[in-house]
């Protein structure tokens, strides 16, 4: 088991190493760079800046005072459009929200999904099975950004709910909301398809013919190896809800991680991409890392063949 | 697993455990509500409750880049740095155009205006308490044009003489005629005339900067500095900076220390930086904002529709127009540039793309500061007229019908207006001249990148004054300009501007601005299509004493929040 799982850790350790040279070096050749602004700037002035920011050196040696930067001083760089904020300071103020945000989404999720998925597969081919699967589809097919709007206009109406921003409790419950519905589709119908598959096999046969009831079945005989493909799905799920979702983040005005991904993106940010991406990748490790134990609490056969 | 002993049970007292369980949830969802019905106060909106501790709510657009003015470029900041620094003069809330004192009491010129004095108000001072001397103009002066510091609006003190020189690193300080004659007085010497420098001075390039402040915390060169962090923040403006939440806001208090403190209306202003103007308009109706940056296009009709008192609309010292690559063929032919610009019917794209924020324009540079906008001579005063001559000058160019022509690229950002615009442009072309273009939507970095550096066929563009001077718009067609990026150039021309630079007499500049736009527009490196207007809304209930400015810069100060 711990040598299962220092394997693992080794190879996020990897991953997450192979993700940020990639990152690093698609960034910089991307078109323009981060002093790029409405006017064209001089050329002096251009290579003042590059220069101070020791954009002026070649990739590799940069490549190589970026890690340094890391590894011995813990400092992230500073981002180079809003001159005088660190990386670190960004992330640290950005991912509470996100987090926040991406656990009560999550919640809203598993709580509807799940169960819905069950219901399904408990009525296969029956009405409740087609409502609950064309709800889903349309979870699915509805992007949040019309999803969205739909809420602010409608529920942010309500007292106490508020229709964007950031200033009160009550803000999250909106953009939550969108992201918990959207995920919940997907898990309604992983959750489906999971259990039916566990429940056409003989093992279930056995069951009934035991005499074993409806109920039992499902929770007791069917659930556990049914909500395998739903668990993989959230542990990806997961870090991608908690690193912010830019369309949800705009139409609320959350300010969240996912504004500054694709804001340091398109502003040629470059340390603050290579911070975000950086954020992401270990959340990304950890939550796949996470999935791997609960799959193996859940599936004897993993457990036999992580021991092994 | 407590579920599957539940499950096991038989069925009745299976459904007795799950009564239990909807008890608890029954439970859970009561204090749920209770939570939510306190967080709902007493039912009023942000909009009444901020009104009621007088803090003004301001849609700010974009997430501001910096405080310090030195960093910062974007019109965003600027609103914020003009709350939190002032300069030698500051806007007359009465009046466009106008100054009034501000650091100041008074000021004087020689005849030829090239050389200023400038006498400061002893009472001045910083907000920890320090005063405001001379010194700190000088510092501040010193900073953005010093070659190791890297200030990227530094052209905005080429007036000064020796400056661009000493910006380049080609002269020493001494050399540039900014100096303190004592701790209250500023002598500026200009390259030539300036008449309109007070103009120039509301733009916060001009301010002093706390030198105690900003030298106490790494000095003159130190970019990663934080003396202008919101946190501990010194200025001599009418507010100082109070609180920064990245994407969320940025809240200023009354500067107690301010010399004009009583007259100052409000007691805070919060800056929302919403870039997305759908949000925007939606948190506006949704009682979150008293006044909003900007309503888009496709939402004028439901803003006015919700919010009729409240929807403004005001014009804005910016031009929409396409810039035309005259290195590439087809395109270096003027024949050619002509006609794809009269082939454009321009009421047709502001009524229908941008809901008539706007007005249909041949010429280049607004109205407005003395100065009237002209299209070039010539142009036909009906559409129908103007396309017949458009396809007549194609053919003479040898594309009779758009036979032969090549298919350029019609480079565009990816922001929704620019891209409807384009599309409509397209389909003009294409019906009028049988002329196809190819519209390219990139993001904004590699579209600014492709068009500074020419790599482009036809690129939708904009330009918006930074001070009230048709010169601001008219010298950007200069040979080598930075943001000329058309290939366009023409002796003429520029020696026109040269001369309107150095020429003090009004009138007489103003004129010859005019001749070199006329002379620039008859060559049709460019496509002007109309000057734009601001649309946005402003609460009719909370907000006193606003006015329209071209530039988006009135006072903020002088706006009054009421409950």
């Amino acid at each position: 088991m711990t040598k299962l799982l220092l394997r693992r850790l080794g190879q996020g350790v990897l991953v997450i190493f192979v993700l940020e040279t990639i990152t690093f070096f698609l960034v910089r050749m991307l078109p323009g760079n981060p002093f790029l602004g409405e006017r064209k700037l001089p050329r002096h002035i251009m290579e003042q800046l590059n220069a101070l920011y020791g954009l002026d050196q070649s990739a590799v040696v940069q490549y190589m005072n970026y890690w340094k930067g890391i590894l011995l001083h813990g400092d992230f760089g500073p981002s180079l459009v809003r001159e005088g904020l660190q990386v670190s300071r960004i992330i640290a103020e950005a991912f509470p929200v996100s987090l926040t945000l991406g656990i009560v989404g999550m919640l809203i999720a598993i709580c509807i999904g799940i169960p819905a998925g069950m219901l399904s597969a408990c009525y296969r081919n029956k009405w409740p099975d087609a409502v609950l699967m064309l709800l889903a589809m349309l979870g699915i097919c509805i992007p949040a950004f019309v999803i969205g709007p739909v809420f602010g206009k409608t529920l942010g109406q309500l007292p106490g709910l508020s229709v964007a921003g950031w200033d009160s409790a009550m803000c999250i419950v909106l953009p939550a909301l969108t992201l918990g519905l959207i995920n919940a589709a997907y898990l309604a119908r992983l959750t489906r398809g999971g259990m039916l598959e566990v429940l056409s096999q003989e093992y279930i046969r056995t069951a009934k013919a035991k005499g074993a009831g409806g109920m039992r079945i499902m929770f007791v005989h069917a659930l556990r190896s049914g909500l395998l493909p739903a668990v993989s799905y959230l542990g990806p799920a997961f870090a991608a809800l908690i690193t912010g979702s830019f369309v949800v983040e705009t139409c609320f005005q959350v300010p969240g991680m996912g504004l500054h991904f694709v804001n340091a993106t398109t502003d040629r940010d470059y340390f603050l991409i290579q911070g975000l991406v950086l954020c992401y990748g270990v959340l990304i490790v950890v939550a796949n890392l996470v999935v791997d134990l609960v799959l193996i609490a859940l599936n004897p056969r993993l457990r036999a063949q992580g021991t092994a | 697993m407590s579920r599957c002993r539940i499950v096991g049970l038989p069925t009745r007292v299976f459904y007795d455990k799950l009564g239990a369980v909807m008890r608890i949830l029954t439970v859970f969802l009561c204090i749920l509500s209770s939570f939510l019905l306190m967080n709902c106060g007493d039912g009023k909106n942000s909009a009444q409750s901020f009104a009621e501790q007088k803090i003004l709510l301001l849609g700010n657009n974009s997430e501001p880049q910096s405080l310090d003015p030195h960093k910062a470029t974007a019109v965003a900041d600027g609103k914020i740095i003009s709350c939190l620094l002032e300069g030698m003069v500051r806007p007359d809330p009465e009046q466009d155009g106008n100054v009034l004192p501000g650091m100041a009491a008074r000021w004087e010129h020689n005849e030829a205006a090239d050389e200023w004095t400038f006498y400061l108000r002893e009472e001045a001072c910083w907000s920890d308490g320090t005063p405001v001397t001379a010194e700190d103009f000088v510092y501040a002066y010193q900073r953005l044009l010093h070659p190791q510091f890297g200030g990227r609006y530094a052209e905005m003190l080429y007036p000064i003489q020796g400056a661009e020189a000493f910006n380049k690193g080609h002269a020493e300080w001494e050399a540039v005629g900014v100096q303190a004659m004592d701790a209250h007085t500023l002598r500026l010497q200009l390259n030539g005339p300036t008449p309109h420098l007070l103009q120039l001075m509301l733009h916060f390039t001009w301010f002093p900067l706390p030198r105690h402040h900003v030298e106490a915390n790494g000095g003159m060169f130190d970019r990663r500095s934080h003396w202008a962090a919101a946190e501990h923040w010194v200025g001599n403006g009418a507010y100082i900076a109070d609180e920064h939440r990245l994407n969320n806001y940025l809240s200023v208090r009354k500067n107690p220390h301010y010399y004009r403190v009583a007259e100052v209306k409000n007691e805070g202003i919060r800056f929302l930086p919403i870039v997305n103007g759908y949000t925007e308009t939606r948190m506006y109706l949704g009682g979150k904002l008293h006044i909003s940056n900007n309503v888009p296009p496709e939402m004028i009709a439901y803003a006015k529709q919700e919010a009729p008192q409240d929807f403004c609309r005001e014009p804005y010292y910016c031009t929409i127009f396409y810039r035309l690559n005259t290195t590439r063929k087809p395109l270096n032919d003027v024949r050619v540039r002509k006609a794809l610009s009269l082939a454009i019917d321009r009421e047709t794209l502001v009524s229908k793309v941008v809901r008539g924020a706007g007005t249909p324009t041949f010429s280049f540079t607004p109205s407005g500061a003395g100065y009237k906008a002209t299209g070039p001579s010539g142009i036909a005063p009906t559409q129908a007229e103007r396309e017949n001559e458009a396809r007549q000058l194609l053919a003479e160019a040898g594309y009779a019908e758009g036979k032969g022509f090549p298919t350029l690229v019609l480079m565009t950002t990816s922001r929704d207006v620019q891209r409807i615009m384009a599309e409509t442009i397209q389909a003009m072309w294409a019906e009028k001249l049988g002329v196809h273009v190819e519209i390219r939507s990139c993001e904004w970095t590699a579209y600014k990148a492709a068009q500074q550096s020419m790599d482009y066929d036809i690129s939708s563009s904009s330009w918006s004054g930074d001070y009230l001077d048709a010169a601001t718009f008219v010298e950007l067609w200069r040979s080598g300009g930075g943001n000329n990026c058309t290939g366009w150039s023409h002796e003429d021309f520029d020696r026109a501007t040269e001369t309107a630079a150095t020429t003090g007499d009004a009138q007489q500049r103003s004129s010859l601005l005019q001749q070199a736009e006329q002379l620039m527009l008859s060559c049709h490196p460019i496509i002007p299509l109309y000057h734009s207007e601001r649309t946005y809304l402003r609460s009719s209930a909370h907000i006193r004493g606003r006015q329209p400015r071209l530039l988006d810069n009135f006072p903020l100060d002088a706006i009054e929040v009421v409950p």
